[in-house]
């Protein structure tokens, strides 16, 4: 066991080191951006997975990501904040909504299909509580960031907008690690097993004595801060914010087919899933063209139904399962003969 | 004189709703499913009727009950196709199928429709009564749901199809001793319910128009109603409907429609943290 984690740690760095090096060995603009949106959306879902594999099915990380990033680009529009105290000020935003929102939901005991519906009335509440102000927020249409004209580089870190891709490439690079890494953390925890056991079964786990409105509102307020970094990053990367494609029930909906499709209850599950959704789509953009931008999702919606029929772990949770049965057969197999 | 006629067309669209989310909530109550693609099967009936009346030039009674067929058809497949497979799958999987079902309708019928808005000219007067101004066609749909519920109450009361499928909604396992079977009851469920949606397309035809995004809002909106009146009680549906109705119009007269939306979410979550079992519904452990 200690040996194949040992490799899969290597086989990790390796992909790191890699990914590091990307930018001076290929220049090409398209390849950085594509690979900035895999690790933005990657780390995301990961966050949402944070809450997602402990039973708690979220779909208002859209209004997660969308908070910060809106209030980051507002403020530094209207008051010319700096975006790194806006994004401070949106993530405590969304950390008092989250509290707020998850202490009630769990305290009342909204669970299930109730938990899944009130977390959707909440993502289209923000969206239209946006529309409804939009003198301010520029309504359906969103908003576009003011742009800062050339400056030396440490003036564009402090405003988070750079001249070049590659500076956002290494950022996105660290907020992934940074994603995986409380991943981690969450697992060596005790919030993991009590989690666990409250994902597996609430009732007998709040008989233990684990107090599962601390831990699950925990696990909410963790897992809609660190979505919401990346959602100011995006912003500000792509430099414009729209309640549709931000906020909505698409973008939500978007986070789980990734971390589904990749297994949501492994750590790099999430992250594979969103390189396999975002491969897809932009396979089928350049060969279809928008022509048929309709018929490609219908496609692309049913290989998702079909993987949720067949394979319900994800891909790289079924073959991770799969590996590691087979390991387990090889020992059971051995044990007879000692 | 506002505020009353605010409060009379609130009642007549409450009838609209109530009529909407009566196959939902029946399809909550006996499959419980998150049927996540009840709106967008509703524009599909819209679609349907405009490509029957418009394109097969078929006259518009006849293309409704065709469109209450086909949609009892499509209902029928995605339950035997999908649901049938996820009934004991987890929560997300079941939901985010059914998510992709919707991703599905609303996508195709973008790809064949495009994203023009699509509907039948027909022009019902504005009706009056003293100073009172309200659409003919919110009346049509307002008194044709007070029908189609009577009908329902007594097929759920009367028959023995309606009987099974009560009892199935209360308790599965009890209701398989007594020698019902489920698997056919919930197909059964899941054609009424297609059924339904295509009726409440055939009342929503003269009052809008479709396009490929037309049906999230009223997914939502139906959720929300359904969750008001307790998960699978009718009745409570049906009162939720009208108190929804009459508080996002009159909010909606007095301010915009955006701010009558915030108000009706906000009851909604005041409701479920309060009561979360709805209006009528019974207290049930979660």
């Amino acid at each position: 066991m200690k040996g194949s984690m040992n490799y899969s740690t290597g086989i990790f760095l390796l992909f790191l080191l890699l990914a590091i090096v990307f930018p001076f060995l290929s220049p090409s603009p398209y390849l950085i951006h594509i690979l900035i949106y895999i690790f933005i959306w990657s780390s995301i879902t990961t966050a949402w997975a944070y809450m997602g594999r402990f039973g708690l099915v979220s779909l208002c990380h859209g209004a997660f990501i969308g908070i910060p990033a809106y209030a980051a680009g507002l403020l530094f529009n209207y008051y010319h904040l700096n975006p790194w105290i806006g994004m401070l000020i949106g993530l405590l935003g969304v950390a008092i909504l989250a509290w707020v929102f998850g202490y009630a939901c769990f305290r009342f005991g909204v669970i299930g299909h109730y938990f899944a519906i009130t977390t959707l009335v909440i993502t289209e509440l923000v969206v239209v509580v946006i529309m409804a102000f939009r003198e301010v927020t520029g309504g359906r249409l969103g908003f576009t960031l003011e742009r800062i004209s050339a400056r030396p580089l440490y003036e564009q870190l402090l405003c988070l907008q750079f001249e070049s891709k590659v500076y956002f490439y290494y950022l996105a690079i660290l907020l992934l690690l940074f994603t995986l890494y409380v991943w981690k953390k969450i697992d060596q925890s005790k919030a993991q097993k009590a989690l666990k056991a409250i994902g597996d079964d609430e009732v007998a786990a709040s008989c233990m004595g684990i107090p599962i409105v601390k831990y699950k509102t925990g696990i909410t307020i963790v897992s809609a801060v660190v979505a919401g970094i990346g959602g100011v990053l995006y912003a500000q990367y792509t430099m414009y914010v729209n309640p549709i494609s931000m906020i909505g029930v698409g973008p939500s909906l978007e986070i789980i087919f990734n971390a589904i499709l990749g297994g949501m209850f492994t750590l790099l599950g999430p992250m594979i899933g969103t390189v396999l959704i975002t491969l897809l789509q932009e396979f089928v953009r350049i060969y279809f063209g928008v022509t048929y931008m309709g018929w490609s999702i219908v496609g692309y919606a049913v290989v998702i139904i079909l993987i949720i029929i067949f394979l319900p772990e994800g891909f790289y949770g079924t073959l991770r399962e799969r590996f590691h049965n087979a390991k387990r057969e090889k020992v059971s197999i051995r044990i007879p003969d000692q | 004189m506002l505020a009353l006629s605010a409060v009379v067309n609130g009642i007549l669209y409450g009838g609209v709703l109530a009529l909407l989310v009566l196959g939902l909530n029946l399809m909550f109550g006996v499959v419980q499913i998150i049927h996540f693609f009840y709106g967008q099967l509703l524009m599909v009936g819209l679609y349907l009727i405009y490509v029957f009346t418009i394109w097969c030039h078929i006259p518009l009674i006849l293309s409704c009950l065709l469109t209450v067929g086909v949609l009892l058809l499509i209902n029928t497949l995605v339950h035997v196709l999908v649901v049938k497979r996820l009934l004991t799958a987890d929560l997300i999987n079941q939901f985010l199928a059914l998510a992709s079902v919707m991703l599905i309708l609303e996508n195709l019928c973008q790809a064949i429709f495009g994203t023009d808005i699509k509907g039948i000219p027909i022009n019902l007067p504005v009706m009056n009564i003293g100073e009172l101004y309200f659409t003919t066609s919110n009346l049509i749909a307002f008194v044709g749901s007070l029908v189609f519920a009577a009908l329902f109450y007594i097929f759920l009361n009367k028959t023995y199809i309606g009987l099974a499928i009560r009892a199935v909604a209360q308790d599965k396992e009890v209701a398989g001793f007594m020698g019902i079977n489920i698997y056919n009851i919930y197909i059964v469920t899941m054609a009424l319910g297609g059924g339904l949606v295509g009726i409440v397309a055939a009342f929503f035809t003269p009052i809008y128009s479709v396009y490929p995004h037309f049906g999230g809002s009223f997914t939502l909106i139906s959720f929300i109603i359904v969750v008001l009146g307790g998960m699978g009680n009718l009745l409570g549906g049906f009162i939720a409907a009208f108190i929804i109705g009459v508080i996002t119009i009159l909010v909606s007269t007095f301010s915009n429609t955006e701010i009558g939306l915030i108000v009706s979410y906000l009851i909604f979550l005041f409701v479920i943290l309060i009561r979360p079992q709805g209006i009528l519904g019974a207290k049930v452990s979660r």
